[in-house]
């Protein structure tokens, strides 16, 4: 891909170019469509329910039916609400979830682009979905819809500073922030040559956070129905509540994807004689798992409160974070150079 | 006149420009408070880009996660809490708005022929480096130390201010939440502020 993106920008190129955009847009929506189903599912499994079963043979076609409804439901905006940021709220929240996804490599020769400060440029990114979750609630002009926008954008901000500081460590170990590189410090042939075991402390820290950052249970308080109806979109129907759920999982998305190439060793086997698998495979297998992990906890966490959730935050997350900082800068004057 | 390649760099710092131009007229004209930080966020956004197209990554990336990110979230922060129904409504002099058109317009043009006129030098190949991120790091933690380490100091202690300020407050608070920050008394701003007493 990279052939194309170096190139001189021709129609061709140009078109090529897009092509490949839309069909990456098409994969992440299918993954959309289908962890919605997955997750009602297991969620379903764990609680003794059966989960959709009705739309299409096994409920396959649930999600599907439900995109439909949102679509062609009535798209309303308050009479009230400040219409311009009402209707820029969800784009410019899905545009940041959809353009971090750009930085991802897959396997070694899959990848979009192939740039020198990859998790940067995600953290970065990332950050403006904040903004748009802050615009949205607050052009609802609804109390519940500002208090959610509120507490979202405070949990968010809060949870970036320990997220951004777990990675360091990471960064230190493979000298570098882009993503391929940080991919090939990983391997070795064995699991554990990834990072998450000589990281296992910045791993705690970067799931915890990362759960945080997608405000899902248990720290789902920006929506937390029983105390905010639905908090920062409330007044959101149709199309452009699709937008927010969508962003959500596209998020999910990329946080199982990161996941995986930051501490699980991305396309890499756990083991030499396992090579022979081909690398998208091990890259889709331990995704798979993180996602099905976010569920997990979504089945089985309560949710925490909002006076725990900040001092959780800033009083465990952040100097445990800044402690693996410390350990591991040590632990590479020690062994590595010394 | 105009010797340009047209190359997909054209093209991207043609937007770019145009997103900075357009998002820097709108924070001038629009008239809501939060409008103007939106268009601002447009023009950091735009300025990223530039510095994309110039090789510096790592200085674009910070860009959006500094000014796009974070300056715009804590403007807006600050502007939720205050009274968000009035809009400026200024009367402007039209005396004093034709000779700010007339000052705009001599200062384009001295630029304009400035720029047309001078003899630019042939600009060596650019060497960025294969990492320049690197590069900029291990500057910082060799030549640059001292200025580095003092301006963390600096922040750590402005930091540090902010929390004994932030932190004397709730006292004084109770009862007669602040009267003097244009307030409207409304329930939805008395919700906010103990929403963020709360997250305190």
């Amino acid at each position: 891909m990279g052939a194309w993106l170096n190139g001189p920008m021709t129609w061709g190129n140009a078109v090529v170019i897009f092509l490949w955009g839309a069909v990456f847009l098409m994969i992440v929506l299918g993954f959309v469509t289908y962890a919605i189903y997955f997750e009602r599912k297991v969620i379903g499994w764990m609680q003794f329910r059966q989960g959709p079963n009705r739309v299409g043979p096994l409920g396959l076609l649930q999600t599907v039916a439900d995109i439909l409804k949102l679509l062609i439901k009535e798209d309303t905006i308050p009479r009230k609400a400040d219409r311009l940021l009402f209707t820029l709220a969800p784009i410019l929240a899905y545009v940041p979830a959809f353009t971090v996804l750009a930085v991802i490599p897959y396997t070694q020769k899959l990848y979009f682009a192939d740039l020198n400060v990859g998790l940067l440029y995600y953290v970065a990114l990332s950050g403006i979905s904040t903004l748009a979750i802050v615009l949205g609630g607050w052009a609802s002009n609804n109390k519940y819809a500002l208090l959610g926008g509120m507490r979202s954008a405070a949990q968010m901000i809060s949870y970036e500073v320990p997220l951004v500081i777990s990675v360091v460590g990471v960064i230190l170990l493979s000298g570098s922030l882009n993503l391929r590189d940080i991919v090939e410090a990983q391997s070795g042939g064995w699991f554990w040559n990834w990072n998450f075991l000589p990281q296992i402390i910045g791993f705690a820290v970067f799931i915890i956070a990362a759960v945080s950052e997608l405000n899902r249970t248990p720290f789902d308080l920006p929506e937390a129905e029983s105390e905010l109806v639905a908090g920062y979109h409330v007044e959101y129907s149709g199309f452009r509540f699709a937008f927010f759920m969508l962003t959500e999982y596209v998020y999910v998305y990329a946080i199982a994807a990161l996941t995986t190439v930051l501490f699980l060793g991305g396309w890499q086997a756990p083991a030499p004689f396992l090579e022979f698998v081909p690398g998208i495979l091990w890259f889709l297998l331990k995704f798979a798992f993180i996602v099905f992990f976010l569920f997990w906890i979504r089945a089985t966490f309560p949710r925490i409160r909002v006076d725990q959730l900040m001092g959780l935050g800033w009083k465990v997350l952040l100097p445990v974070s800044l402690l693996n900082v410390f350990l591991t800068a040590v632990y590479i004057e020690v062994f590595i150079k010394g | 006149m105009f010797n340009i390649e047209f190359n997909g760099e054209f093209v991207a710092f043609f937007i770019f420009s145009a997103i900075i131009v357009c998002g820097a007229v709108l924070m001038i004209s629009l008239q809501k408070v939060v409008h103007m930080v939106i268009s601002m966020a447009g023009v950091f956004l735009g300025l990223a880009g530039m510095f994309v197209l110039l090789e510096a990554e790592f200085v674009a990336f910070v860009q959006v996660l500094i000014y796009a990110g974070a300056v715009s979230i804590l403007m807006i922060f600050g502007i939720m809490m205050t009274n968000h129904q009035d809009a400026g409504t200024e009367k402007v002099l039209p005396l004093h708005e034709g000779l700010a058109a007339i000052g705009a317009l001599a200062l384009f043009g001295l630029l304009f022929y400035a720029i047309r006129t001078t003899d630019f030098p042939k600009p060596l190949p650019f060497q960025g480096g294969e990492d320049n991120t690197m590069k900029i790091g291990q500057l910082l933690y060799t030549g640059y130390i001292v200025p580095f380490e003092l301006l963390s100091i600096l922040l750590t202690v402005a930091f540090i201010g902010a929390i004994a300020i932030a932190r004397r407050l709730p006292e004084k608070l109770d009862g007669t939440a602040g009267e003097d920050t244009g307030i409207d008394g409304g329930s939805t701003e008395q919700a906010v502020q103990l929403q963020t007493k709360e997250a305190e």
